[in-house]
């Protein structure tokens, strides 16, 4: 989709797995865009 | 020896492993196995009760060991169990999305729906529902797969027989039923396979490959997203360095934060 709307795209093979075997840089994902599952509790 | 004269033997014993390996996660359609305890619950072979009572076992059993590893081990056990899916991804999400809007009931529909079977336990513990309730609903769940597919096997042993009459024994009829039921599942399968084959007519590109544009003064024009659920966001999760997330459920509101400008590289777990 996001390449019919004209972006030009690509995926990372392996995904974050693949990039942290390589040992690239990460970084906490900011609490902002954490979002808590539903609870039943 | 065929599968009848199997159920004969050992009809109980393996109406139970075989439903406890559907109900902890393996691949394996259970549904068959229940139709043809079925059919031999029709030829007296079998007694109704304690099929009934070897499949509700094995399914609240496997649930149950489901909803505890759920419970703490979160979303590492639906990554984990949807590896054997076709698309994690999507089978991640499809569970999610089916539990969420369904609510507590799902359990008690979700063994019919591939895909959702085996995720709901699991889900059900993440989402911290009170062990009985779950249980209890878990119950009913099982007694309703459980008695429907009985039911089809009872039933339709007669009418097999009519429409196979050309094979030496119900046996065989019964080994047909299993292999052309197979061969459905196996078709289902490859069908949803090419339909997931689309997503790979994106350019694929090698973490090095990305890191060395990086390193480099191209670097500006690089945007990396990452695409994953929300479910994998465990608090005091990663993700890539400098990258951005967009909700992949949202796609179309979720645009309005990238860059035509730029060259997207989108990443999952």
């Amino acid at each position: 989709m996001l390449r019919e709307k004209g972006f030009n795209t690509f995926v990372i093979v392996g995904g974050l797995a693949a990039w942290r075997k390589a040992g690239e840089p990460v970084e906490s994902v900011p609490e902002n865009d954490l979002v808590k599952l539903p609870t039943f509790s | 020896m065929n599968l009848l004269s199997l159920m004969a033997r050992h009809g109980y014993a393996l109406t139970f492993c075989l439903l406890l390996a559907e109900a902890i996660g393996l691949p394996f359609p259970a549904a068959i196995a229940l139709v043809a305890a079925g059919a031999a619950v029709a030829a007296h072979t079998l007694w109704g009760p304690y099929v009934l009572l070897a499949a509700v076992t094995a399914l609240l059993l496997g649930d149950t060991v489901q909803f505890w590893l759920g419970r703490y081990m979160g979303w590492l056990l639906l990554g984990f169990l949807c590896r054997v899916s076709i698309n994690p991804e999507t089978c991640i999400l499809r569970s999610a999305e089916s539990f969420y809007k369904r609510g507590k009931v799902t359990l008690v529909i979700a063994k019919f729906i591939p895909g959702v079977n085996t995720m709901a336990a699991p889900l059900a513990g993440s989402m911290k529902m009170r062990f009985w309730q779950f249980l209890r609903l878990d119950f009913v769940g099982a007694m309703i797969y459980s008695l429907t597919y009985l039911l089809v096997g009872f039933l339709s042993r007669d009418f097999l027989k009519v429409v196979l009459q050309g094979f030496h024994a119900a046996g065989r009829a019964m080994e047909a039923v299993v292999v052309a039921a197979l061969v459905v599942y196996a078709v289902y399968r490859v069908v949803q396979y090419r339909k997931h084959r689309m997503y790979r007519v994106v350019p694929r590109v090698q973490v090095q490959e990305l890191a060395a544009r990086l390193a480099s003064e191209d670097a500006g024009k690089v945007q990396i997203v990452d695409v994953r659920s929300h479910g994998y966001y465990d608090s005091g999760g990663a993700r890539i360095k400098g990258s951005i997330r967009i909700e992949p459920n949202n796609l179309e509101e979720e645009l309005k934060h990238l860059s035509k400008d730029k060259d997207i590289y989108l990443y999952c777990t």
